[in-house]
C-alpha cells in the first residue's frame, strides 16, 4: 500500500528581490516497507520537499497525499507523520529520553499511560533503557539522535522522515541508526531518507531519487537506478601470474589487466573468450562491474557544474 | 487537550526545577515581594494597586499585574525560544491546532506561575497570623480580563510567528495593558454607550475597581459586557495566529528565527 505520494511539487521563495525556485516539478511515492533514499547537495531543495510532505511548508503548486490525507491542509495526516529534521534539536534537552517520549506523546494525542509504556518500549529496543532517566543534554550525539528517531515514531506514524539521522555520528552509532531505519521499514512503514552518506543510502534504501536545483534528476529502484550508471563492464579476479601468450591474447580484447584483477569491457559473450586466455589460472571471482552511489551522484551533482 | 494539558503542566514544571539557580531566585523574588506587599509598601504592587491602598486589594492587584503581563507574553516569547532551541516545528507536528498548543502551554505556564505565588502568599499569610479579604465576585472579572489578555497574547504570538523577535513589541504592548488598567473610562461615559469598553480588557478593568476599589457589587450588565470582550479578543487573537501561522506556511518561516 502506497503511504506518500508526492505530485507535481513546487515552491518558490522570494528572497533579495529575487525568486527563487526551491522545488520545481517533484514527484514520486513511497509503499509501506519501503526506504526511499532523497539525496542531493545543499541547497538542492531535499529539506523544503520534507517539509512539504510534513506539512510544514505549503506548496506553491502540486500535492502531497499522506495515507490519502493533504498535510497542509488535514492536520490529521500528522498523526500518519513523524520526522526527525536536519539542523534542529527535534526534541527538550533539559528533559529526560521518557520525559520527552511523553510529552511529545501527548502532542500527538497518545494518552498518557499509552506513550509511556510505548516510551519504554522504545528505549529498550533502541539500547537507552539505562538512560531513561537521564537529561537529553548529557547523552552522546548518537544517543540523542536516537531518542529523536524514538520520539519520531512513538504515535506509530506510518511514514517517517528522516533528514540527515546519521549526520555527524560516529561509526557505531551510525550502524545503530541504520539499523533502526530498517527495523521501522520491516514492520511496514515508509521512511523517507536523507543523507550525504551515500554508503549509507546504498546499504539501507529499495528506492533512491537525486534532487538537483530543485528538480529530480533520477529516480528508481536502487538496483536499477546503480546498473543503469554502470558501463557494460566485468572485474575477473584470478590467482597466479599471466604469461606472455595469455598476456597478449588479452591485449586483443577490451581488457584492463591491473595485477591479480582485469576488466572487460566488451559482450557478455566475449567474456568466456577473456576466460578462456586465462585458462588454467584460477579464477577467484567474476562480477558484473557496478556503480556506486556515490559514483552516480558524483556524475549527476558533476553534470550540474558542467564537468 | 487535557492530556496535553497536564503533559504541558509537568513539562513546565520539570524545567522549572531543571534550573535550580533560576527557581530559586524567583521563589526568593515572589517571596520578597509577598513580604513588601504585607507590610504596606504600595509601589511593588505594579499599576494594578490603583484598586485601592487596602493590604487585600494590592496583592490581589499584584498578583492581576502577574498574571496579566504573563498572559500577553508568554505566547510570543514561547515561540521565539522555542525557535531558538530548534523544536518549533515539531511542535507543529501536532493534530491540534497551533491555537490550542500554544494556549494550553501559556495556561500550564500559568498555573505552575500562579502556584508558587498562591503558596508562598498562603505561607506567609499563616506565619504572620494575616488574613486577606476579597469578594468572590471578583475572580469573575479576572477571569474575563485573563481571557482578554490572552487574545492580546496570541496576537502578538501571531507576530512572532511572522516576524520572529517581537520582544520591543511586547514590552510596548505592556504599556497599552497599563494605561487599559488605569484609565478608568467607565467614568468618562455611561456604560451602554461607552466605546471605550470596545477596548481589551477595560469592562474587566471596570468592574475590577467597582469591587476593590469602590466597594460596590458585580455589575451584571457590565460584566456581559467584560464577558463579550474576553471572547472577541480572544477570538481575534485565534484567528490571527491561524491566519499567521498559514502565512509561516507559506512562506516556509517556521524553522528560521
Amino acid at each position: 500500500m502506497r503511504v506518500l505520494d508526492v505530485a507535481d511539487l513546487h515552491k518558490s521563495y522570494r528572497t533579495g528581490g529575487k525568486t527563487v525556485d526551491a522545488v520545481r516539478g517533484v514527484s514520486f511515492s513511497i509503499e509501506e516497507g519501503e526506504v526511499f533514499a532523497f539525496l542531493g547537495p545543499n541547497g538542492a531543495g531535499k529539506t523544503t520537499t520534507i517539509k512539504m510532505i510534513a506539512g510544514l511548508i505549503e506548496p506553491a503548486r502540486g500535492h502531497v497525499s499522506v495515507v490519502g490525507m493533504n498535510p497542509s491542509r488535514d492536520r490529521e495526516a500528522t498523526r500518519h507523520i513523524g520526522a526527525v529534521l536536519e539542523g534542529s534539536r527535534n526534541i527538550y534537552w533539559r528533559l529526560t529520553c521518557l520525559e520527552n517520549l511523553i510529552y511529545f506523546g501527548a502532542l500527538r494525542g497518545v494518552p498518557r499511560k499509552v506513550a509511556r509504556a510505548r516510551g519504554m518500549e522504545l528505549l529498550e529496543r533502541f539500547g537507552l533503557a539505562d538512560r531513561r532517566d537521564s537529561e537529553v543534554r548529557t547523552l552522546s550525539r548518537g544517543m540523542q539522535q536516537k531518542v529523536a528517531i524514538a520520539v519520531s515514531v512513538l504515535h506509530e506514524p506510518r511514514l517517517v522522515l528522516l533528514d540527515e539521522p546519521t549526520l555527524g555520528l560516529d561509526v557505531r552509532a551510525s550502524e545503530d541508526v541504520k539499523r533502526l531505519v530498517r527495523e521501522l521499514a520491516a514492520e511496514g512503514r515508509g521512511i523517507l531518507l536523507t543523507t550525504h552518506q551515500l554508503t549509507v543510502a546504498e546499504e539501507i534504501a529499495d528506492q533512491v531519487a537525486v534532487i538537483r536545483d530543485g528538480q529530480l534528476v533520477v529516480q528508481g529502484g536502487m538496483s536499477s537506478v546503480l546498473a543503469g550508471f554502470s558501463r557494460s563492464a566485468y572485474r575477473v579476479q584470478f590467482q597466479g601470474d599471466l604469461e606472455p601468450r595469455q598476456r597478449q591474447a588479452l591485449a586483443r580484447m577490451e581488457v584492463e589487466v591491473d595485477g591479480d584483477t582485469l576488466r572487460y569491457f566488451g559482450s557478455a559473450s566475449g567474456l568466456y573468450e577473456v576466460l578462456q586466455a586465462l585458462h588454467p589460472l584460477e579464477l577467484v571471482s567474476v562480477a558484473r562491474d557496478q556503480a556506486s552511489l556515490t559514483e552516480v551522484f558524483l556524475q549527476l551533482t558533476h553534470e550540474k557544474a558542467g564537468v | 487537550m487535557f492530556d496535553l494539558f497536564l503533559a504541558e503542566l509537568k513539562r513546565n514544571w520539570t524545567i522549572v526545577w531543571r534550573y535550580p539557580l533560576q527557581a530559586a531566585s524567583g521563589l526568593i523574588l515572589t517571596l520578597i515581594l509577598f513580604m513588601t506587599l504585607l507590610a504596606g509598601i504600595r509601589y511593588v504592587a505594579g499599576p494594578a494597586a490603583q484598586y485601592g491602598d487596602r493590604m487585600d486589594t494590592m496583592i490581589v492587584g499584584y498578583v492581576l499585574w502577574n498574571t496579566l503581563v504573563f498572559a500577553m507574553g508568554e505566547i510570543a516569547s514561547g515561540l521565539e525560544g522555542e525557535g531558538r532551541i530548534g523544536t518549533l516545528e515539531q511542535l507543529f507536528l501536532s493534530p491540534m491546532t497551533g491555537t490550542r498548543i500554544f494556549l494550553t502551554r501559556a495556561l500550564a505556564g500559568q498555573t505552575v506561575v500562579l502556584t508558587f505565588n498562591v503558596v508562598i502568599l498562603g505561607i506567609l499569610l499563616l506565619v504572620t497570623g494575616t488574613r486577606l479579604h476579597f469578594p468572590a465576585a471578583l475572580f469573575l472579572p479576572l477571569a474575563t480580563a485573563v481571557c482578554a489578555c490572552y487574545g492580546i497574547g496570541l496576537t502578538l504570538g501571531a507576530l512572532a510567528l511572522v516576524y520572529k523577535r517581537v520582544a520591543p513589541i511586547i514590552q510596548m504592548t505592556q504599556f497599552a495593558l497599563i494605561a487599559l488598567i488605569m484609565v478608568p473610562f467607565e467614568s468618562w461615559q455611561p456604560t451602554s454607550a461607552n466605546p471605550a469598553f470596545l477596548l481589551p480588557l477595560v469592562p474587566s478593568a471596570a468592574l475590577l475597581r467597582d469591587l476593590m476599589a469602590r466597594g460596590e457589587a458585580l455589575d451584571p450588565f457590565v460584566f456581559a459586557m467584560a464577558v463579550g470582550n474576553a471572547v472577541l479578543f480572544l477570538g481575534i487573537g485565534a484567528l490571527l495566529f491561524r491566519v499567521a501561522e498559514r502565512a509561516a506556511k507559506r512562506q516556509g518561516l517556521l524553522a528560521t528565527y
